[in-house]
């Protein structure tokens, strides 16, 4: 397998009103691969997905850094070759599919009009890839639903369209940005299983944005955690959970309750709240939060190291985990 | 039973139906019946859990039980009171004894009230307390949700969305409550905030012995809370169980797939797990499937299962579950 990297974020940074939103976002993603970006509210998750397709909100502004896919940098581009790129080389499908799609329109015109946006071809022949697109996505049924609306759909269905919508051009990355957050857990699974799916016969490499750390249990093959704006820890999804590297991961994890607690034992918590970007310091910008952090952490950043087996930790104290251990149990 | 233990809940037969009626609006005459014939008891101190997708009843069962939405029969007992047919006097007094939270606490607190001013309404309202007494018992109040008393004079925009959670449970409490509502109280918070109100739900019960009926999808979450769980389908219980009985041995074919389905923050556990993915959607309360309403769904379904309603049956282990086969 091809383990070259196809997309490539290098160092993107995102600016609002002056403060470093997204703070130098590095990742890269092999083809077939899926990248899980999780986070909490306010962590630039978003962000940095609307940015590597270019769609970032006026208030925000790219202030540095590329996104590479297959060699060729997408922050260069002009808004019309960005066009061309979007939906062809890369697409994004968003948390609420209602909200997404077109109520006027039907479905299957809605599908169509995707393809005949970077294939020149007749109405029906781009109605017929939009009908195969439906039932390779598990549509029952597909000839009647090409020619309802959105409103006739289900959350469920109404994101399997929209996953169509991404996917009828066979775009080599897919961003997909909490794209089961809205959806009951039964329906999530169907449409985790079918992102499953989708990457093992197309080779799409997706990008999926989450705050739900079983979401990335399930799907990713490497997890970028993000915390005010800064990766703090990126590793295979394995080794993350199993030995997180950074005091804010080994936290978060031992937050969730699991089997193995005993039933209405206090869960460890995360004191304090996350920064506000005007609050953002010099050093870790969980340092505040941080039951190991020392003066160093509140002056100087700390660089992502190294830890082994693509394992990478933005903490000065990597060495004192144990300590966590102890404060989360 | 003795006195001591009553049931601060009690539930027999509630059925709540919605249209069907030919009324001003000239309703079609489609019948859609949210909860179907529900029996419940929550004791002292408990907390139920109430399981389900989106359209199954749940909320509108919490609906029920809070006097927002009257049933068409069936009988709801709040600590030994009747509320259905109950004057709206006495339906006041019940409502004291329930009261209910809210997913997302930004929607459940007026923007221009202070904090202080939204925790004291509804002691001004019963006339519980004024003046002092009633700033103390704000306080009093703010310092048991984990908030500082100085609190009082900010307004919802001040906090974050974790505080504004341990607001609107503090005002819920205001009136000690026998029974707490909660509809999904922590799945708009952040994982590390959860924690933290999840925490402080555990140690207002074992402080102040007040029960909760706690609405969720989420199972970690509802394992670790809860005392007992109830699974709902289409307006139905589907099993009933308590909590580490219900984990051990799932019975219900809706119950085993909603616990497959729900990602497990393990990826070795997540990708191992035997999964029992459901084909196709929760069908429309409108148009209920005969026999077993989950028949259309279940891979287990025989012809029994489209003819034949299976009630609630209990089992060996004490649970009781709905089902021809499990």
């Amino acid at each position: 397998m091809d383990l070259s990297p196809l997309l490539s974020v290098e160092d993107l940074t995102i600016e609002i009103a002056g403060a470093d939103v997204v703070d130098r976002i590095s990742f890269t993603v092999a083809p077939g691969r899926v990248m899980g970006l999780v986070g909490e509210s306010g962590c630039g998750k978003s962000l940095t997905s609307y940015a590597m397709l270019g769609l970032l909100p006026p208030a925000a502004r790219r202030s540095g850094g590329s996104v590479r896919l297959g060699g060729r940098d997408l922050t260069a581009l002009s808004e019309r070759e960005l066009r061309r790129a979007r939906g062809k080389d890369i697409s994004i499908i968003f948390q609420e599919p209602s909200a997404s799609l077109d109520p006027l329109t039907t479905v299957g015109a809605q599908i169509a009009a995707a393809y005949r946006t970077h294939h020149n071809v007749p109405r029906t022949e781009a109605y017929a890839k939009a009908r195969q697109m439906l039932a390779d996505v598990g549509i029952p049924d597909p000839d009647r639903r090409l020619h309802q609306y959105p409103f006739e759909l289900s959350g469920g269905m109404c994101q399997r369209i929209m996953i169509s919508i991404a996917l009828i051009c066979s775009p080599r990355v897919l961003v997909a940005d909490e794209p089961t957050t809205a959806l009951d857990v039964t329906i999530q699974a169907q449409i985790l299983d079918l992102m499953k799916k989708l990457v093992a016969e197309r080779g799409t490499s997706i990008v999926i944005i989450t705050h739900d750390m079983g979401v990335v249990a399930d799907i990713a093959d490497d997890v970028a955690v993000m915390y005010a704006g800064r990766i703090t820890e990126i590793a295979p999804v394995q080794a993350l959970f199993e030995k997180p590297r950074h005091p804010y991961t080994a936290l978060l994890l031992a937050s969730v309750p699991k089997l193995s607690d005993a039933p209405k034992a206090d869960l460890a918590t995360i004191e304090g709240r996350v920064p506000t970007p005007n609050e953002f310091g010099a050093g870790c910008r969980f340092a505040d939060r941080c039951p190991l952090a020392t003066e160093r952490c509140r002056v100087e950043q700390p660089p992502l190291f190294d830890c082994g087996g693509g394992h990478r930790s933005a903490c000065w104290h990597i060495d004192r985990m144990d300590e966590i251990g102890e404060v989360a149990a | 039973m003795t006195e001591d233990l009553q049931n601060v809940l009690e539930l027999k037969d509630v059925a709540v139906h919605f249209g069907g009626r030919a009324g001003l609006l000239r309703s079609s005459g489609v019948v859609v019946k949210a909860v179907n014939g529900v029996d419940l008891e929550i004791r002292k101190a408990e907390t139920v859990a109430l399981v389900g997708e989106s359209g199954c009843g749940k909320s509108t069962l919490s609906n029920t039980i809070v006097g927002l939405q009257a049933p068409v029969s069936g009988s709801v007992k709040i600590s030994g009171e009747e509320v259905v047919g109950a004057n709206r006097r006495k339906l006041n007094d019940i409502r004291r004894k329930v009261q209910m939270i809210f997913q997302d606490p930004a929607l459940s607190l007026d923007p221009r009230s202070t904090i202080g001013a939204t925790i004291g309404e509804p002691l001004i309202v019963r006339a519980i307390a004024r003046g002092e007494a009633l700033k103390e018992r704000v306080a009093e109040l703010l310092t048991q949700v984990g908030l500082r008393p100085e609190h009082a004079d900010r307004y919802p925009h001040q906090f974050s969305g974790g505080q504004r959670q341990r607001v609107v449970i503090a005002r819920a409490l205001a009136l000690e409550p026998d029974l707490l509502i909660c509809d999904e109280p922590v799945s708009a918070l952040d994982v590390s905030v959860r924690a933290q109100i999840l925490n402080l739900l555990v140690a207002l019960q074992q402080r102040m012995g007040v029960s909760y009926l706690f609405v969720s999808h989420d199972l970690s979450v509802v394992r670790h809370i809860c005392d007992r769980v109830v699974v709902m389908y289409l307006g139905r219980f589907v099993e009933i169980a308590d909590r580490d009985t219900f984990f051990a041995n799932p019975k219900h074919p809706y119950t085993r797939a909603l616990m497959s389905a729900v990602p497990e923050a393990d990826p070795v556990a997540q990708r191992s797990k035997q999964r029992f993915i459901l084909q196709g959607e929760l069908p429309s309360p409108a148009n209920i499937p005969s026999g077993c309403a989950f028949h259309t769904r279940c891979p287990l379904a025989t012809e029994i299962c489209s003819k034949v309603r299976p009630e609630l049956t209990p089992r060996p282990d004490g649970a009781r579950v709905a089902c021809h086969h499990a």
